[in-house]
């Protein structure tokens, strides 16, 4: 499973260092957070690197959004009416616009553009299929990939979910981008039939032989892997880890503020601000939360370099590189040779990365906000659940 | 109602090519009879009062035509007879020697090969019924056949459905037609826009479990019809444990099959028959120790 870069604010040099730095991988592109003429120049260094790919998220999740740049962007139609746009000429002409932008910016799929579904129901399932029908008659000379964007509550819709596959089935589109809104604005989600369902819908998905991106993803959805999910995509502020319809609503103050400097140990999948590593350093247990020499992140050997950690300038630079290395690691690892394998490593993970945890809390060394002990549990039940439903189809298909 | 009363001189008498006439089974306004005809050898005579359910023995008719399979029976004659309860309207098939896997499976589980030997035989039938457009909708132990050979035919199209031509169920009616126990949740809850052939590989992982297993846990001990629609919309099958099975392949396909959303299961009856072919194939290629050769 690859590891994509979802764009976000303060992302370009990130973005240029890490894909030089792996010899390739995709920036999904954010209209968000770049104009035209940025997305652009972005798209153009980025493919100049060896192995540098991109994917261009057109956000037309709500498109009566007030967000000022991403409105402004020439594809965004001026007035948008509920009824008749899609499948009418204002649908028609957007998507010429966004197609013509996937081509300057030279994207390797046409990833259409697509509502958020605050219910899974006719309307927005007839808005998937019009949007899909129309790029199939664009002779847009790239796979296309629809948008799958869930609110919290539609990630609860069991039978809806089958009800998007039921759609899939009969579209003639080569993939999906997929993004889940989180409950509660829970960075780590603690609901089993949200995650269950996240990951009924990719397997799904990639059964009826559709590429799939998960788009705004965490650690958390490592375990996709077992849904043999092509690639998910994280970055580095919370807001582009965890999918946030809001962000898209009106422009986000929040981006610019400073914020609080966290370090992730790939091994118990949490994260810890830098005042609990130095009482690790004095607990005697923070040489066991470097990350594996094989994950190459030279980002953090400061950390554990024997002098106190908050005093060897960890920065949000180094954090975000640190925890995008080792995502990028884990996901590269977390797919094995057979279906089995895959979900016996997942299983290994959180059962390794649990103790783990549990042991440096009895040292002190809490990840608080950002603990994953809540998360464990739904994990290993969404596996169970696929295993279930899908596990039969999925061995047989790997 | 009327029900069809069994005379069978008077019967007889109306089909003079036949001979030993002797009843099968009544059910409703159906008669079903036992007969020997001259150049089509051991047949069978069904008939049905036309006021009643004419479209569905129509129906049954064209479905039994149209999957022109080995292992379905031959439809030789159909016509319409004036009685005195009034029309009817018969069919004369092959009639296949041998017994029901229902009466078959009151003797005990069949063996792992003829496990197999089931799953892809009506496997094949079923494709060409998908082939046609037709789903079956009836598929239990009581409507297939085990011939003197071991052979394995599915009988009676009569609750089938031709997906190009309007549906005989009303669309309002809270549950459809099918056998409880055996039919997919789609299909007991009449949701017609899912119904397709994936509604029959429900029915046949349901019957490959029994067959397997000796019972059905949908029907096992269930209070009323509302427990076992409850239990079929619910409850998993357990997954199978059989001797035999390597890697558990067939009990990894039982389990696809059976799966509640019709979109969880294999896309297509042809898709499931290659499936259980490559597991007869596994299966042949080892030897009993449990080497591969």
């Amino acid at each position: 499973m690859e590891l994509q870069l979802q764009f976000g604010y303060g992302m370009m040099g990130h973005c240029r260092h890490l894909v030089k730095s792996w010899n390739g991988g995709t920036v999904i592109l954010s209209p968000r957070d770049l104009d035209e003429s940025q997305l652009v120049n972005l798209a153009k260094e980025i493919r100049a690197l060896p192995g540098g790919r991109v994917l261009l998220d057109p956000q037309f999740y709500l498109p009566r959004s007030d967000h000022a740049r991403l409105t402004s962007h020439g594809y965004w139609p001026d007035s948008y009416q509920t009824n008749g746009f899609f499948g009418g000429p204002g649908m028609a002409s957007m998507m010429d616009d966004v197609l013509k932008l996937n081509r300057d910016v030279g994207s390797v799929a046409f990833v259409l553009p697509g509502l958020l579904a605050r219910a899974i129901d006719d309307d927005w399932l007839g808005t998937l299929r019009a949007t899909a029908e129309h790029a199939a008659t664009m002779n847009a000379g790239m796979p296309l990939y629809s948008t799958i964007a869930l609110n919290a509550d539609s990630m609860r819709n069991t039978s809806g979910i089958q009800e998007i596959l039921a759609e899939f089935e009969t579209m003639n589109v080569e993939g999906a981008y997929l993004l889940f809104e989180h409950p509660n604005s829970d960075y780590i989600v603690q609901d089993p039939v949200w995650l269950a369902n996240a990951v009924e819908l990719a397997a799904g998905l990639r059964l009826l032989g559709m590429a799939v991106v998960v788009g705004y993803a965490n650690h958390q959805l490592l375990c996709l892997a077992a849904a043999s999910v092509d690639a998910i995509a994280s970055g580095t502020w919370l807001n582009v880890r965890a999918f946030s319809p809001d962000r898209f609503r009106a422009a986000d103050e929040e981006d610019h503020k400073r914020k609080t400097v966290w370090y992730y140990d790939p091994s118990c999948l949490s994260e810890y601000k830098l005042p609990y590593l130095d009482l690790a350093l004095r607990a005697g247990v923070l040489t066991g939360m470097a990350p594996p020499p094989a994950y190459g992140s030279t980002y953090a050997a400061l950390l554990f370099s024997g002098v106190q950690p908050s005093s060897v300038g960890f920065g949000e630079q180094e954090a975000f590189r640190h925890y995008l290395q080792c995502m990028m690691h884990q996901a590269a690892a977390a797919k094995g040779a057979t279906f089995d394998a895959t979900i016996s490593s997942l299983r290994k993970m959180l059962d390794s990365a649990q103790r783990q945890a549990e042991s440096l809390e009895k040292s002190g060394v809490l990840a608080g906000t950002r603990k994953f002990s809540e998360g464990f549990d739904p994990v290993r039940s969404a596996l169970i659940s696929l295993e279930l439903t899908r596990g039969a189809m999925l061995r047989r298909s790997w | 109602m009327i029900e069809l009363e069994v005379d069978i001189p008077w019967i007889a008498s109306q089909f003079s090519e036949l001979t030993d006439l002797q009843p099968l089974a009544k059910g409703g306004q159906k008669l079903v009879f036992a007969a020997k005809h001259a150049d089509e050898g051991d047949i069978v005579l069904k008939l049905l009062l036309k006021a009643s359910g004419e479209e569905r023995l129509e129906r049954e008719l064209l479905a039994g035509q149209l999957v022109e399979c080995d292992r379905v029976p031959r439809v030789f004659e159909t016509g319409s007879l004036a009685t005195p309860l009034g029309e009817c309207i018969w069919l004369r098939e092959q009639r296949i020697q041998g017994m029901t896997l229902r009466a078959r499976l009151n003797a005990g589980p069949l063996d792992f090969i003829s496990l197999l030997r089931l799953g892809s035989e009506l496997l094949a039938t079923l494709v060409q019924a998908e082939s046609k457009r037709i789903v079956h909708r009836d598929i239990k132990p009581e409507n297939i056949m085990i011939d003197q050979s071991g052979n394995f035919w599915l009988l009676d199209f009569g609750l089938a459905r031709h997906l190009d031509l309007e549906s005989l169920t009303g669309t309002r009616l809270q549950f459809g037609v099918g056998t409880l126990g055996y039919s997919a949740p789609e299909q007991m809850r009449n949701q017609k826009r899912e119904i397709d052939g994936r509604a029959d590989l429900f029915a046949v992982g349901v019957v490959l479990y029994e067959a397997a297993m000796g019972g059905n846990p949908f029907l096992a001990g269930a209070r009323d019809q509302s427990e076992v629609l409850r239990r079929v919309e619910q409850q998993p099958l357990p997954r199978l444990q059989l001797h035999g099975d390597r890697n558990g392949a067939l009990a990894d396909f039982v389990s696809a099959l059976v799966q509640k959303f019709p979109t969880q299961r294999p896309r297509t009856v042809a898709g499931a028959l290659t499936w259980i072919l490559e597991i007869e194939t596994a299966y042949a290629s080892t030897t009993a120790d449990g080497r591969t050769v």
